[in-house]
């Protein structure tokens, strides 16, 4: 094996156990890592600006190609040619692959991307593969996304011209807090301490926060409360947020996403024009990668065209003999995605309900990601909202970014004289925390949208007489049941004094500091007392590390029901 | 320990705070219970009193860590996080919500949000110094409650019953379980708590409205109201 192109810093260095806050004088940048572009920003003293790549983008393309035996990715590679990317060499869509299991959906979707994904189905994670000289050489999304990430940070070191280590990084709403572990991983290969990792239109919130007060200052306008709503749809990711800003505060009032994006909109332009698409590349031979490369590059080709144009020919070979020749129109294109639509109304519909908004009360409608240039986008989300015009202040491709690299300067301590930096975001927690309790139900501790930090405890007892050792199973997420969210970990409680079922007190408390770092403290309690019978257990999570389904799976084999624990339904009076 | 100050009334000092957000270098700690705070956004002011509530904990910091360790049944166990929720709540046993958010029982949703806003602005562990980071996260914690609290009219009308029974120490209101909800009852939302606002004022105990606070919250007013009977 040839030399790693990345350096493992140790792991105790990104778990922020001890944040030396005081002890960054430089500014962290911020960085976007999108599914399909990526760009870095920087505070320079006044503004925010974006870096350029030596061929002078300020976004560049997120692949990673191994060619030879020294990987190369979008930052610096030399190749233009979008057929040569798509030839297997290149991996690309991490951000659709990171953290995911083989029996995800959305893993499966990526099968008919020009390289090798392999999900076996059995809840490991999915092998992928690049073609090197005719071999499929097996690598993960954390090490690709760290050798994208060396690539960026030296660009940076070399245009600021000072070591980087501190960023601010733009994550999908819908990450779990696993996936978000194994982005702290990539930056930790890559040599990057992660300051923060800012769900997308939280990003997006801050720049407007910081536009606002600016416009305060300039008109002499009030400086009353405004609501927005932000709506980010990138190639892999589709998110909302609710946004209350005042003088400075973005108070983030509801967040909302799903892994569905561009890429799907693409998958189901390809299978339209291609039925038999899944069949016809299952066996990953190097003609078929070939067609797929063909088949993605035109279909994308196609989606750009009818975004300023209501109907698009199509006409091309996929090499294999078979041509494709027809004209797409837009009805047709926006029926095919339906679904895709239908899900993204359901997404803000669902942001304005947590936020308790009415969508007469947005003030603002604020329109980004590659996405929000399709006009079935556009026209939906307006149309939710009531208006005619969106947001125009800025760059819809660039806000995240901006955003990231504000909080960058803020959290790195910087202050800015005019007042530029004196902004705070009030972050949410984007999905329900809770345990396994009541057989398989997953019990919040803390709701969805709660604000951060947050404490929330709750009490548990016995499901079985005598019951003296209790497993506080951990999950985050949505589903009613256990197995439709993510598990973060596990631990057992022991000492419960001998009782019958349902009297012991087992409390549960949740805690998520500002860093998001969370914690869960659980232990019994003597009924009718606060005094613990043993010592409480403090378990940082998420502590599983692979294999999630699996560990789920392993301990109802081995202790089936008698660990179980029930919501208390009296508690007894102190 | 006490800090039974009625906001916004006596004891007031004034104080300039300036646009400039606290960063974590420049912020100093306020001594004093009760501030004026002058508010300047462009060319728009206003007054608002603001008490922060805890002027109290920046007068003798140690000694009240030192309380919540010792009041705190579970410290022990729960060693440096000190019991955010019950070390604090029985250090400070006669704030109210309007008190903790400095504002009168009186106080509009945007005096409410004006007070919340700033508070965060000074108690957010973002702009904390380091070295007060753990207390001003549970300060915030408080704030946020007391903020989710009375900005929502249903949790309001049943803190400010509770209140004028002197069972507001009780009141709980967690942030609100939002998964019986589906977002089709959302329209109905808002015609619905006017309705139960007035219903409120009749019956003890609202059925539709305890099904929103979370089940924690339930039984600990359930709990204390009974232990008041």
């Amino acid at each position: 094996m040839a030399e790693p192109a990345y350096t493992v810093v140790s792991d105790s260095e990104t778990t922020g156990e001890d944040k030396p806050l005081s002890a960054f004088p430089e500014i962290a940048i911020g960085i976007d890592i999108g599914t399909s572009q990526c760009s870095v920003a920087v505070w320079n003293g006044s503004q925010v600006e974006l870096l350029k790549n030596t061929r002078n983008q300020k976004r560049m393309r997120s692949y990673v190609t191994f060619k030879d035996e020294i990987p190369s990715g979008g930052v610096t590679d030399r190749l233009a040619n979008e057929q040569e990317i798509f030839s297997g060499s290149a991996i690309f869509n991490m951000k659709r692959l990171i953290g995911r299991v083989d029996t995800d959906p959305v893993v499966h979707a990526c099968k008919t991307l020009p390289f090798l994904v392999q999900p076996l189905d059995i809840g490991v994670r999915p092998l992928i593969a690049s073609l090197v000289n005719n071999v499929w050489r097996a690598t993960t999304p954390e090490e690709v996304l760290a050798v994208f990430l060396v690539e960026l940070r030296a660009m940076a070191e070399i245009q600021l011209k000072r070591t980087i280590r501190n960023v601010v990084l733009t994550v999908p709403v819908s990450f779990s807090r696993f996936q978000l572990t194994r982005i702290e991983r990539a930056c930790a290969m890559a040599g990057l301490h992660v300051l923060r990792l800012m769900p997308e239109p939280t990003a997006v919130a801050l720049l407007y926060a910081q536009q606002q007060q600016q416009t305060v200052h300039e008109n002499m306008g009030s400086g009353s409360e405004k609501i927005a709503l932000i709506f980010n749809m990138g190639a892999g990711y589709c998110d909302v947020a609710i946004t209350a800003t005042a003088g400075g505060v973005s108070q983030i009032k509801a967040l909302s996403g799903s892994a569905i994006g561009g890429e799907d909109i693409l998958q189901n332009l390809m299978h339209h024009l291609l039925p038999n698409l899944d069949s016809l590349f299952s066996n990953h031979g190097m003609n078929e990668i070939k067609s797929m490369g063909l088949l993605r590059i035109a279909t994308q080709d196609a989606i750009h065209k009818l975004s300023a144009q209501t109907s698009v020919s199509i006409d091309f070979d996929l090499g294999n003999g078979s041509k494709i020749c027809r004209t797409l129109d837009r009805t047709e294109f926006e029926e095919l995605n339906r679904k895709v639509f239908e899900k993204c109304e359901g997404l803000i519909l669902q942001c304005l309900h947590d936020a308790k908004v009415d969508v007469e009360d947005v003030n603002d409608v604020v329109l980004v990601g590659g996405c929000s240039n399709i006009p079935k986008v556009r026209n939906l989300v307006m149309g939710m909202c009531k208006r005619e015009d969106s947001y125009l202040e800025m760059n819809p491709l660039e806000a995240a970014v901006c955003g990231a690299a504000l909080e960058g300067a803020v959290a790195s301590g910087i202050s800015d004289p005019l007042g530029s930096l004196d902004l705070l975001t009030i972050q949410a927690t984007p999905l329900s925390l809770g345990i396994r309790a009541d057989g398989n139900s997953f019990v919040p501790i803390i709701p969805r949208n709660a604000t951060m930090p947050a404490r929330k405890d709750l009490c548990f007892t016995t499901a079985h007489d005598n019951q003296r050792e209790a497993l506080i199973v951990v999950y985050e997420g949505e589903g009613k049941k256990v197995e439709e969210n993510h598990l973060l970990g596990y631990f057992k409680i022991t000492g419960i004094p001998p009782a019958l079922k349902g009297t012991p007190e087992i409390s549960v408390c949740m805690d998520i500091d500002a860093s998001n770092v969370l914690r869960v403290l659980a232990g019994v309690t003597f009924p009718g007392t606060q005094h613990p019978v043993t010592p409480f257990m403090e378990v940082r999570m998420p502590t599983v590390d692979d294999g999630h389904g699996w560990c789920a799976e392993a301990l109802l084999k081995m202790y089936g029901s008698i660990l179980d624990i029930s919501t208390l339904q009296k508690k007894l009076q102190l | 320990m006490s800090c039974g100050l009625i906001p916004g009334s006596d004891s007031r000092f004034y104080l300039y705070t300036n646009p400039i957000l606290p960063t974590r270098r420049s912020m100093t700690h306020l001594p004093k219970t009760s501030f004026l705070i002058e508010n300047q956004v462009g060319s728009f002011r206003t007054k608002t009193a603001i008490n922060d509530g805890f002027g109290f904990v920046t007068e003798t910091p140690f000694r009240l860590l030192k309380t919540s360790f010792l009041n705190e049944n579970r410290g022990g166990s729960f060693r440096t996080n000190a019991a955010i929720n019950d070390g604090f709540v029985t250090a400070i046993p006669e704030m109210s919500f309007y008190e903790l958010l400095g504002i009168s029982q009186g106080g509009t949703s945007s005096e409410i949000k004006q007070a919340y806003k700033q508070l965060a602005r000074k108690y957010h562990p973002d702009v904390s110094p380091p070295d007060r980071t753990e207390e001003n996260t549970r300060r915030f914690i408080l704030i946020q409650e007391a903020y989710e609290t009375l900005s929502d009219p249903r949790t309001r009308a049943l803190y400010d019953r509770d209140l004028s029974k002197g069972l507001h120490l009780a009141f709980s209101a967690r942030k609100q379980c939002q998964f019986e909800e589906g977002p089709e009852e959302r329209g109905k939302w808002k015609t619905h708590w006017e309705s139960q606002l007035t219903e409120l004022g009749r019956r003890s105990m609202d059925k539709d409205s305890r099904r929103n606070m979370s089940w924690g919250a339930r039984m600990r007013r359930q709990r204390n109201q009974s232990s008041a009977e």
